[in-house]
């Protein structure tokens, strides 16, 4: 699953990732990640048999879990299929289609905003 | 042979053959060319790309008391307003006045949201006259109530144009689009094989008077466009840079949203993506092979938008076969391409063009002149003063330091040659990095000790060979206060301040004064 992890400044100390890591082996990809001295969060992919338990351990150790469900979104009405956003994906999250449609994969994107920016008729909708 | 009138009563009686461009490039891959000028009677093209060369003349009506508008915005765009009292041409490029919406809203926005029926605040001011004593005026406009909308593209539809790529490692915000550093992305803009002037290379059917679908309805061909070329390097017949150009004109009151669209292309400006589809008559076997064109066969050149100066290095040849692939290859690497102008929509417009023809709604006509197809070559504007490069700069000589050396001689050099900037270069004199007297004070008040820690390691350079101009929009850009001068091997030769190029502009004043 994707979500965002909050940590205030009284955790950013602590290695509860890595601990979460090796209790219950999970898979953890960080996406995207700002933390400072006064707390920060963290757009994280997480998966494996123990993803609840790990997420529950995160959870009481301080860590606020946000599950997103999307991060982004096409608005189909004012998107064009020009695909000036295409080649700027660091994840391939953007395809043409056959029928050149440009397809949003939602599961591959991390939300990293560039083709957001730079859409000519701002069709694309970042969920923060 | 056929002719244009023959084809028209085909159509009326509902017996035309049309097909699309790219269904024509397999037909005559099939079939070849003698046999589908046999076939078909009318290939239908279309683009649907992104045209800053766009726009409208715009008819308000008269006040009372009159008005002769010398300045006009609708929502906040300024039109041209130099025609007579109540006549004003939109640009779709024209940023917005208000600089909060500056981009994001110009010419082209106002144009889609007129063709949208939205209502839109129309602010004009005069100097006043006898006839006209009127000097400011404020209202709210609809396309339904002006007298004439009629849109007038003095340049649509390039034949075949320059593929982008910047070799800089610093993010380009272009017309091209955003373009990735160190050859990270490739941006293209042409439809290819469905491209209306690349199916008519030589322009022998299109003209002055052809009839094509505009945005939703029947355009009509002006002639030439500006910047209209000919003269250019060809294979198969197509030029392999930008050449021909369209001027065209339409009714904006019978246009269809879907088939236009305002767009900003970020950090560069507004701009129109108009959709355009034109037929091309198969009057012969020749003009059935050339509508026969497929996108392998349509070849374009790789340009390094990084270098802004009018004459870009073309980093490559490729074709739109490879470019629609999705990715391309350069220097050994592989690189996303990306499209700006809408294929899909292309193809939707190509199909329309297609569907009105067969239903008889659409009839051709015969170009009064056909467009010219040689002779014509771009002229540049020659600037009576050239631009200084860098090189040509007087240049102080450079003070440079070392990665090791101590903050306190720094700062002793600093003082000494009462300088802010000091480059520091390894033991061969190539750029490491740089420090300025701000950053100096900073490491002592700190009590940093080592250059390494406080210099600035990815450093904003100058190349000898650039103009004064471009370094001073990278000073600008940078918010810096000078730039090392280096070489093509990265060995600094002097260093470029912001009090340089204010003097360099007080000089050049200067003169300009003496020569009136």
């Amino acid at each position: 699953m994707k979500a965002w992890l909050r940590f205030l400044p009284s955790i950013i100390g602590k290695a509860i990732i890595s601990e979460a890591i090796k209790k219950y082996d999970i898979e953890f990809n960080i996406l995207r990640a700002h933390i400072t001295p006064r707390g920060g969060k963290m757009l994280a992919e997480i998966s494996g048999p123990e993803e609840r338990e790990s997420i529950k351990f995160m959870e009481e150790q301080g860590i606020e879990v946000n599950p997103i469900i999307k991060v982004v979104k096409k608005d189909k009405d004012k998107c064009i299929d020009c695909g000036a956003c295409i080649s700027l994906c660091p994840v391939k999250a953007i395809t043409m289609e056959k029928d050149w449609t440009v397809e949003i994969d939602d599961q591959i994107c991390i939300g990293c905003g560039f083709c957001t920016k730079s859409c000519p008729t701002k069709s694309i909708i970042l969920f923060e | 042979m056929k002719t244009i009138n023959e084809i028209n009563q085909k159509i009326k009686d509902g017996d035309a053959v049309v097909v699309t461009a790219s269904e024509m490039t397999e037909i005559v891959a099939e079939s070849g060319p003698k046999e589908a000028a046999r076939e078909v009677d009318v290939v239908t093209t279309g683009t649907f790309g992104a045209m800053c060369s766009s726009g409208a003349f715009l008819n308000f009506g008269h006040s009372d008391p009159p008005i002769k508008m010398a300045r006009t915005y609708l929502n906040g765009v300024e039109l041209y307003s130099g025609l007579a009292a109540v006549d004003a041409y939109i640009g779709a490029a024209q940023p917005n006045k208000d600089p909060e919406l500056g981009l994001d809203y110009g010419g082209a926005h106002v144009i889609e949201d007129l063709i949208k029926g939205k209502e839109i605040e129309l602010v004009a001011e005069a100097y006043g006259t006898d006839c006209y004593p009127l000097k400011h005026v404020e209202t709210l406009i609809t396309l339904d109530k002006l007298n004439q909308a009629i849109m007038v593209n003095p340049r649509n539809c390039y034949q075949n144009y320059a593929v982008a790529v910047n070799s800089t490692d610093e993010t380009l915000y272009t017309y091209m689009g955003t373009l990735l550093p160190n050859y990270g992305n490739v941006t293209y803009s042409s439809a290819g094989e469905l491209s209306p002037l690349i199916n008519d290379p030589y322009f022998q059917t299109i003209g002055f008077g052809t009839r094509v679908f505009l945005c939703g309805t029947e355009g009509y061909i002006v002639g030439e466009g500006t910047q209209h070329s000919t003269d250019v390097e060809r294979k198969h017949g197509v030029p392999t840079t930008s050449a021909g150009t369209l001027m065209l004109k339409g009714d904006m009151k019978k246009m269809k949203p879907e088939f236009l669209k305002a767009a900003t292309m970020p950090k560069y400006g507004p701009t129109l993506y108009v959709g355009v589809g034109i037929p091309i008559p198969i009057l012969n076997e020749d003009i059935a092979a050339s509508t026969g064109i497929s996108d392998e066969d349509i070849t374009c050149k790789v340009v390094d938008y990084g270098v802004p100066r009018r004459e870009r290095p073309v980093v490559k040849e490729t074709n739109y076969k490879e470019l629609k692939s999705g990715k391309i290859e350069i220097n050994g690497m592989e690189v996303p391409t990306s499209p700006l102008s809408s294929l899909k929509k292309a193809i939707i417009i190509a199909e329309e063009l297609k569907r009105l023809i067969e239903k008889g709604e659409f009839l051709l006509t015969s170009p009064i002149y056909r467009l010219p197809s040689k002779g014509y070559t771009l002229r540049p504007l020659e600037i009576r003063k050239p631009s200084i490069l860098v090189r040509e700069l007087e240049s102080k000589p450079v003070i440079v330091t070392h990665p090791d050396e101590n903050i306190k001689d720094v700062a002793r050099k600093l003082v000494e040659n009462n300088i802010n900037h000091i480059p520091v270069v390894d033991e061969k004199g190539v750029l490491q990095g740089i420090v300025t007297s701000w950053d100096i004070a900073d490491a002592v008040a700190k009590g940093k000790t080592s250059l390494r820690d406080v210099m600035t390691r990815k450093v904003i350079i100058a190349r000898e060979d650039e103009p004064v101009e471009v370094v001073a929009r990278r000073i600008d850009k940078y918010d810096i206060s000078g730039l090392p001068i280096v070489d093509s091997n990265n060995k600094v030769k002097g260093i470029i301040t912001a009090e340089d190029i204010s003097r360099l502009v007080g000089k050049k004043m200067d003169r300009g004064g003496e020569s009136i």
